[in-house]
């Protein structure tokens, strides 16, 4: 399971990565446009830098979720969680309907809205590069360090060393461990950095379990309301059978 | 005219209007029409045509399960009302989703391409077999019409009664996982209304909803066409309604207590008032009116019961589906397309149902459009007889040109800004301030940069080094600011002045002085403009101007500047970080400024990043230093 590690402290805010993600994955240049949200990401940029009081730069992207609601959702299949750890996206599958932006708890899917073949946009942690045992154009660019490369667990360890070799600078704790499942794409970091993901009230819920109840329901249900019909309808039948055979008699008699 | 007429006027006229508009979505995307955003993906055609569309539909299988396997044939003449009814629903939703949709020729792909962990692959595929199933139910009525199928009808006939079992079994799958697709937003959807029993919130209040619909469209038929009422079965059945009303109104109660959500409904907020009037529409009024006989035996009273339960759950389904799901960019507002669209559908629905009513045997009594006398000859002879076939059809040529207009008025009413620029705002440019040092920063957010003007006039070889940056002036200007002709920001601008030109009061120039004869008159065969303003270009400039249109700030700032950035980096010690963004950008405000000056968007946390396309390889520009 491939991972990113992103260190907020050692970000310059240079855009490298920006520019390498563009230039990697084909992505036209990008103007201003009144469906876009305020945080950078488009259908045009994969990856973006957000600025914070203080020269903080954290750089948001697709989180590639370990329990991605977005798979979870999409009707057809054209979103698929890969062995690597990147979720990759098929346009070829893609019917349009937009439920994947609707579950992702982080916001990230973007969409063609100009154009009249529209697909869904995000980052694929370059999946191209990852399978040819190259790593992913971003962390490829940056000149500090501070996006980097590697198995999961291995990153989660490097995280960990840090936040404890200099416990004043960090806030204690790696960002993307356990979240909402966890996900591949981590972060460290001396503020913090809840604002990556909507406000959840109350425990932080694995997503795609909390639909797995009424979706396992399904085929119990579908066969009970037909055995509960069935039941009236034979009910009802036997009842107006009755009837008719009551007022035969009476007419006999 | 009478009622039916102007009635029908006014859905052909929204219709029209609404396929010149889905017309114009199908060609330009989503963006050309709609105020969709990233923010906010799903808009009025799902959270008012798709979901409470279906929900409303409900009647279909409702109806049938009360009249075939309950066995209460005293509502038997409504049965087929109730399917029609259904069966129209259902088309309107599949109809919105293909305008709502980005790839709705994809749309069967669920058949396919499996997922069974997604709520909406399960509700596709039960909307493609419940679709097919109503369709199946309402055939048969089409069909007695003629002869010639009739196998098919009596054998449809023959086994209605597994068709509504099939109904009844799909429909409750459908209508409560339309409740789970928003089971998986607890973060999004406010918690008044998220509860992980929302499929059987749907299911219920689906089923209470379907025979009110049923009601509703019978008062309403009985209202235009001047029929008598049947008020005995009506209240009946919308007792009947009253008592899932109920159960549906506990449940949804006892939930949010249990989940101890119950101040959050005290709290005045904008959400709890939408709360209390989504309860009191849905619950409390229809209750209140079809609890006592007097009152739900009354046509007034059935009439305010209906729509009040209609609106209530309508407003129940568009809440969950948009207006409570967390606002994350700018308030969504629709347009005025958005809207049309959503009515239109509404109204190509009802002006079938009307058909089909008047058309076939649906009520057991032809209904029929007072103007209209299908034996007798049309009331005059006109040459649309001839264009429209039967008279039948050329009796509804008000329709038609009422039609033919809206269609026309809402091909004019697009706006060509917004197909054309898609959505792109232009931003007006300000001029660059400062004095050795400039802080340029056109859209005046805090994302300028500042550019050290006296210290490049140095490098680049003191007064010599000028054109290789400066290329136009305005007329009359010797020191034109480059915010005077790339005025957008993001967008290009147009520096040339036709009427200006061309006005006797201004330059009073024939055509033939600027465009060659035997050639078309366009800007690009047009003669430079320099040709004639020879204080325009000044000598030795570097950058040809070639166009009459302004490249966006943004992209002149750029190639002017990255190109030589970009060659440097790589050829200068030391200078790696000359290409890199954040050494010519910077985030706060310099000192040098004057302080009148005004940052519109200090508070933003982020400011919009226009990455250009930068051409590194073919950086090999005279820029010599």
């Amino acid at each position: 399971m491939k991972a990113i590690l992103t260190d907020i402290t050692r970000c310059i805010g240079c855009q490298e990565c920006v520019i390498a993600c563009k230039k990697y994955n084909n992505l036209d240049s990008d103007i201003p446009r009144q469906w876009h949200r305020n945080d950078g990401l488009s259908a045009r940029n994969w990856t973006s830098i957000i600025h914070k009081p203080d020269n903080h730069f954290i750089r948001k992207q697709c989180r590639h979720c370990l329990e991605p609601a977005c798979v979870s959702a999409c009707p057809v299949a054209a979103l698929v969680k890969t062995d690597e750890g990147a979720i990759i996206y098929d346009a070829a599958k893609c019917i349009g309907c937009r439920y994947c932006m609707i579950a992702c708890p982080y916001g990230i899917p973007r969409y063609d809205w100009d154009k009249a073949v529209p697909y869904i946009q995000k980052c694929n942690l370059c999946y191209s590069r990852i399978t040819q045992g190259k790593q992913p154009a971003c962390t490829e660019a940056c000149p500090t360090e501070a996006t980097i490369f590697g198995d999961r667990d291995e990153l989660l360890a490097e995280a960990h060393r840090r936040i404890k070799a200099d416990p004043d600078k960090y806030v204690d704790r790696v960002f993307g461990e356990f979240e909402i499942g966890g996900t591949s794409i981590l972060y460290i970091s001396d503020i913090d950095l809840g604002f990556l993901s909507y406000p959840v009230r109350g425990e932080t819920p694995v997503l795609p379990k909390t639909t797995a109840p009424a979706m396992n329901a399904v085929p119990p249900a579908f066969i009970g309301m037909g055995a509960v019909m069935g039941g009236i309808y034979w009910f009802c039948k036997r009842r107006e059978k009755i009837q008719q055979e009551k007022t035969n008699d009476k007419e006999q008699s | 005219m009478n009622r039916v007429n102007i009635f029908k006027s006014v859905l052909w006229a929204i219709t029209g209007a609404a396929i010149a508009f889905g017309i114009t979505r199908m060609f330009f995307g989503l963006g050309s029409v709609s105020n969709l955003s990233d923010a906010t993906p799903w808009g009025i055609w799902k959270g008012l045509n798709v979901i409470p569309g279906i929900a409303l539909a409900a009647g279909g299988f409702v109806v049938t399960a009360i009249i075939y396997i309950m066995r209460r044939n005293e509502y038997h003449r409504y049965a087929k009302v109730a399917v029609l009814l259904a069966f129209l629903g259902y088309l309107t939703a599949a109809t919105a989703l293909v305008v709502e949709l980005g790839l709705p020729w994809m749309v069967w792909h669920p058949i396919i391409y499996w997922q069974h962990h997604s709520a909406l692959f399960e509700v596709s595929w039960c909307v493609m077999l419940y679709l097919a199933v109503l369709f199946l139910e309402f055939i048969t009525v089409p069909l007695e019409e003629t002869n010639r199928l009739a196998k098919i009808r009596r054998f449809l006939n023959k086994y209605k009664i597994v068709l509504v079992f099939l109904g009844i079994m799909i429909s409750t799958l459908h209508q409560s996982s339309l409740g789970t697709l928003f089971v998986i937003t607890p973060e999004k959807l406010h918690p008044l209304w998220y509860t992980p029993l929302l499929p059987i919130q749907f299911f219920i209040s689906a089923v209470a909803s379907g025979p009110l619909m049923l009601i509703l469209a019978v008062l309403t038929i009985s209202y235009l066409y001047r029929k008598p009422l049947e008020k005995e079965k009506l209240a009946a059945l919308g007792f009947a309604s009253m008592i899932i009303l109920v159960i549906y109104g506990l449940l949804r109660l006892i939930d949010i207590g249990v989940q101890g959500k119950f101040p959050l409904a005290f709290e005045g907020t904008w959400q709890a008032v939408i709360f209390w009037i989504e309860i009191a529409l849905a619950i409390i009024l229809p209750v209140l009116l079809l609890s006592l006989r007097r009152w739900r035996n009354s046509a007034p009273a059935l009439w305010l019961a209906t729509i009040s339960a209609v609106v209530g759950i309508g407003l129940n389904r568009a809440n969950i589906a948009g207006i409570m799901l967390l606002q994350t960019g700018p308030v969504y507002v629709p347009t005025i397309y958005e809207i049309t669209i959503s009515l239109g559908i509404l109204s190509a629905a009802i002006l079938v149902f009307l058909f089909c009513l008047e058309r076939f045997n649906i009520w057991e009594v032809k209904w029929q459009d007072p103007r209209e006398k299908p034996e007798s000859p049309p009331e005059f002879s006109r040459p649309a007889d001839v264009w429209l076939g039967t008279p039948r059809i050329a009796g509804r040529t008000i329709y038609s040109l009422i039609f033919i207009g809206f269609l026309s008025l809402g091909f004019a009413m697009i706006s060509t800004e917004r197909i054309r620029g898609a959505g792109a705002e232009e931003v007006p440019v300000t001029k660059a301030r400062g004095g050795d040092t400039l802080f340029v920063n056109g859209n005046r957010d805090a994302y300028g940069v500042t550019f050290a003007h006296e210290d490049h006039v140095g490098r680049l070889g003191q007064n010599e080094s000028c054109v290789l940056c400066h290329h136009m002036n305005l007329p009359l200007d010797k020191q034109s600011g480059c915010h005077a002709c790339h005025r957008n920001m993001y967008t290009v601008a147009d520096v040339f002045r036709h009427d200006w030109h061309a006005d006797p009061g201004g330059g009073n120039l024939t055509c033939g002085e600027c465009h060659p004869p035997e050639s078309q008159r366009l800007s690009t065969t047009a003669k430079p403009c320099a040709e004639c303003h020879k204080d325009l270009i000044p000598p030795g400039a570097v950058i040809t101007v070639e166009q009459y249109d302004a490249p966006s700030y943004t992209d002149a700032m750029h190639s002017l500047c990255m190109d030589c950035h970009h060659q440097k980096a790589q050829t200068l010690e030391g200078k790696e970080n000359l290409a890199q963004c954040a050494t010519c950008h910077i985030i706060d405000i310099p000192d040098y400024l004057p302080s009148e000056i005004e940052i519109k968007f200090r508070d933003t946390t982020f400011n919009h990043v226009v990455v250009p396309d930068i051409d590194t390889a073919g950086a090999e520009k005279d820029h010599s230093i």
